[in-house]
């Protein structure tokens, strides 16, 4: 039964994949890239990798989807007046790139089935010392404990990804999509529901956050979750696209990684290093850290989607 | 409590980062200082720790307290330390020169500081980082931060060139994180001496190697996969110029002299030495081709790079060679040093052209010289350097390489670099000329020459000083260099 799941599952993402590619229309393929994401998540589910499936499903389909989309719509005044489908690749440039595609997975899989497991190996390592970090789930024990710089500028890598953005899009002075006006058309339900949905968002990724410390979830999940009910709120028009950062807004986006970077650089003093917490300290130090990152993870999400340099309520 | 000894290696790190963020929360228009004071700071953690690493020995630091293979560790011999002297001399440079630069040409300060900042602290991570993961997650910080950089003139070009850059760079991280994760699925660690004990020679290990070089190799802009250099590299803003070529790229090629020296030595046989070398000779040839073709100032300097950048990799198949060794390590990491501050320095000059006159087009630099003397002296001084005459540290350098050369036996390579420094002087001179020549009958074409502020006039000087400072005594960069070596090359 397991095996037969396994097979579908694997068969379902090459044909998927393969559909990403190969489809004529651009909304095709990324309506059925949101779909690969949402297989993928099932995969890693499948390899009991419950924290990577909760990401990937968040971030890899759900808000990248959303992303693209967004990407799509812009793209669509341009592709009405001629739609010459995806840019095609002369036949022979296809076949080479197939061909050294093809002898790049056949020499991964080669390697991959070649390698012994080594005797000794940092995750066991961690498994293993998890008592140390000061938290219960493995995870969170190596991102915000043994492996913590990795997690500090992966966030930073958000923030420039923003920065980057802005650098690009401000010349074009559009924000992405969304009513600019809302209310009178919009449908008789969709006020009730954001009503009902935007705090259960909340609680929900409250609950992620703090269930981090001893079971999947934490920041980058609490944080995906909100940055979708940002994207809620702004397809909706309750938030308005600004052309500018406010002063909140800029402390949202860097809070978490200032108040990451205080309490690493403070580890020398008050522990052993940089970046290692004191004892007693070490979970209610990485569960407001987390808090923090959580903000700094979904701000940028929801202002990427948003296509604006920031954030306002709309005026009632 | 540990000791405190080593904490200026995170903290080459933090204070940029930290300085970077306070820029975004501030804005540059509140803070226009901010910039210069963190800039300051940071030069002095890592004058600190060159100062450690010269006195003590090679410094490691283990973040969070964590030995690997648990933890990350930043690790400071004296190839890591040279390296971050001469980015924290490049960064101070363009700290100081792109206020005053973006200013005048109407860009927006408000995006670049913060980019810059965090790229500077993300390049003393990928030199200090002894961790194979950390490292993918610092170049891809360097990565992402060069691409807004390359974008921000807004127009088509450097959309374009920047667009190009994004999807290769992408490519060339994935390539890099396969190859580790294979790494580690066969050693079950990390760090990079750990690796290199363990990994061996055999069939999955060369596949890593393979994967992680030819990522580092599209980052480094080695032949043939060049294509994304110039046009990136030309359309930046000067400032951003300097720092791409200088640092940027230059960390691809201090990656892969670090990975194969400390990492897949047991791999480095004959046939991959020279393979790799290979490739490092054709990018110097072919490189300095197109420098020689381009009508423009920034792309010749930019082409230049492409051609530079070959030269370090000369090190790979000499590094087995006994004899050759020790001399080509000592001009391959010092070649590094000297291209990076000449480098900067030409396309900081470059940027003054560009300032002063609105337009960089070769044949528009006739009779200019008077107006732009000092930029045009620190061009040619810079140029010096990158021919490789005495007395600057690219002489040094490519003598160095040279000597190591003919000891090994390998003339091939000693004819790469001699052709190299012909072919420097050569698209270096055609500039020179031009800017020296006689200006057309009624005086130079376009609009009359813009004032430059001093600060710009003399920026770009100074670095080309530093070069004929290391060119006249390399002694304290080389003791510095010993420390940690490799056995086979100190």
């Amino acid at each position: 039964m397991g095996l037969a799941f396994d097979l579908l599952l694997a068969g379902g993402l090459l044909g998927l994949a393969l559909q990403v590619v190969a489809s004529r229309g651009l909304f095709r393929s990324v309506v059925l890239f949101i779909a690969l994401g949402l297989l993928m998540a099932l995969a890693w589910a499948r390899l009991a990798a419950p924290d990577l499936a909760l990401a990937e499903a968040a971030i890899g389909a759900g808000l990248t989807g959303a992303l693209l989309l967004s990407a799509y719509r812009a793209l669509q005044p341009a592709e009405e007046a001629a739609d010459p489908g995806p840019a095609a690749l002369p036949r022979w440039g296809a076949l080479a790139a197939a061909v050294l595609s093809g002898a790049l997975v056949a020499a991964l899989g080669w390697a991959a089935l070649g390698l012994e497991a080594p005797a000794a190996s940092a995750g066991r390592e961690a498994l293993a010392r998890l008592g140390e970090s000061g938290v219960k789930s493995p995870l969170t024990g190596v991102l915000l404990g043994f492996r913590a710089i990795d997690t500090l500028a992966e966030v930073v890598v958000l923030l420039v990804a923003f920065l980057g953005a802005r650098v690009v899009a401000e010349p074009l002075q559009r924000a992405g999509p969304g009513p600019s006006a809302p209310g009178s058309g919009e449908p008789v339900l969709t006020a009730p529901l954001l009503r009902l949905v935007v705090p259960m968002g909340v609680i929900v990724a409250g609950y992620l956050l703090w269930s981090g410390g001893h079971q999947p979830g934490g920041a980058f999940q609490a944080g995906a979750v909100l940055a979708a009910l940002g994207v809620l709120l702004r397809l909706t028009g309750r938030l308005q696209p600004a052309a500018a950062t406010s002063p909140a807004e800029r402390l949202a986006l860097v809070g978490g990684i200032v108040l990451f970077s205080a309490i690493g650089l403070a580890g020398a003093g008050t522990a052993s290093a940089v970046l290692a917490y004191p004892e007693a300290w070490a979970y209610p130090l990485i569960l407001a850290i987390e808090t923090g990152l959580a903000v700094a993870i979904a701000l940028p999400l929801t202002l990427l989607f948003s296509g604006s340099a920031g954030l306002r309520w709309r005026e009632r | 409590m540990a000791e405190l000894g080593a904490l200026s290696l995170p903290l080459a790190f933090f204070l940029p980062l930290l300085t970077a963020l306070a820029a975004f929360l501030l804005g540059a228009r509140q803070a226009p200082w901010l910039a210069g004071i963190g800039a300051l700071a940071t030069v002095a953690a890592v004058a600190d720790a060159v100062r450690r690493v010269a006195a003590h020995g090679p410094q490691a630091y283990h973040l969070g307290g964590w030995a690997p293979p648990l933890g990350v560790e930043l690790y400071a011999d004296g190839l890591a330390a040279l390296m971050l002297a001469m980015t924290a001399a490049v960064a101070l440079a363009v700290t100081a020169y792109a206020g005053a630069y973006l200013h005048g040409q109407g860009q927006a300060a408000e995006r670049f500081w913060p980019l810059w900042l965090v790229q500077w602290a993300a390049l003393n991570g990928t030199f200090l980082s002894a961790d194979l993961f950390n490292l993918y997650v610092m170049l891809e910080l360097v990565t992402l931060t060069a691409v807004p950089l390359v974008a921000m003139a807004g127009d088509r070009a450097s959309l374009g060139a920047a667009m190009r850059y994004l999807l290769l760079a992408l490519i060339a991280s994935l390539a890099y994180l396969l190859g580790v994760a294979l790494l580690y699925g066969g050693t079950g660690t990390l760090h990079l001496r750990e690796v290199g004990e363990l990994a061996g020679a055999g069939g999955p290990t060369a596949v890593a190697a393979a994967l992680v070089t030819a990522g580092l190799l599209l980052k480094a802009a080695i032949f043939p996969l060049h294509a994304w250099l110039a046009p990136a590299h030309s359309s930046a803003p000067a400032p951003a110029s300097a720092a791409l070529s200088a640092l940027v790229a230059q960390a691809g090629v201090y990656l892969v002299l670090r990975l194969w020296l400390w990492a897949f030595p047991a791999l480095l046989s004959p046939v991959v030495g020279w393979g790799l070398g290979g490739l490092g000779a054709a990018s110097v040839l072919y490189g300095s081709l197109q420098a020689l073709r381009q009508s423009r100032l920034k792309p010749v300097i930019a082409y230049s790079t492409v051609a530079q950048l070959g030269y370090p990799l000369l090190l790979l198949p000499l590094a087995a060679v006994p004899a050759a060794a020790s001399q080509a390590w000592q001009g391959a990491a010092y070649f590094i040093v000297a291209h990076g501050l000449a480098k900067a320095g030409a396309f900081l000059a470059a940027g003054n052209v560009y300032y002063s006159l609105g337009h960089d087009r070769l044949a528009g630099l006739r009779g200019l010289a008077p107006e732009l003397s000092a930029s045009v002296l620190a061009l040619g001084l810079a140029w010096v350097s990158l021919m490789g005459l005495p007395p600057t540290a690219g002489f040094l350098a490519k003598w160095q390489l040279l000597s190591g050369a003919l000891a090994g036996g390998q003339w091939p390579w000693a004819v790469v670099v001699v052709l190299g420094g012909l072919l420097a002087a050569g698209y270096g001179f055609r500039v020179l000329a031009t800017a020296h020549a006689a200006a057309p009958p009624g005086g130079p074409v376009g609009r009359p020459a813009r004032r430059l502020p001093w600060r710009m006039a003399a920026t770009p000087l100074l670095l080309a000083l530093a070069v004929y400072l290391l060119g006249v005594s390399a002694v304290p960069a080389l003791r510095l260099l010993g420390q940690g070596a490799p056995e086979a090359l100190g």
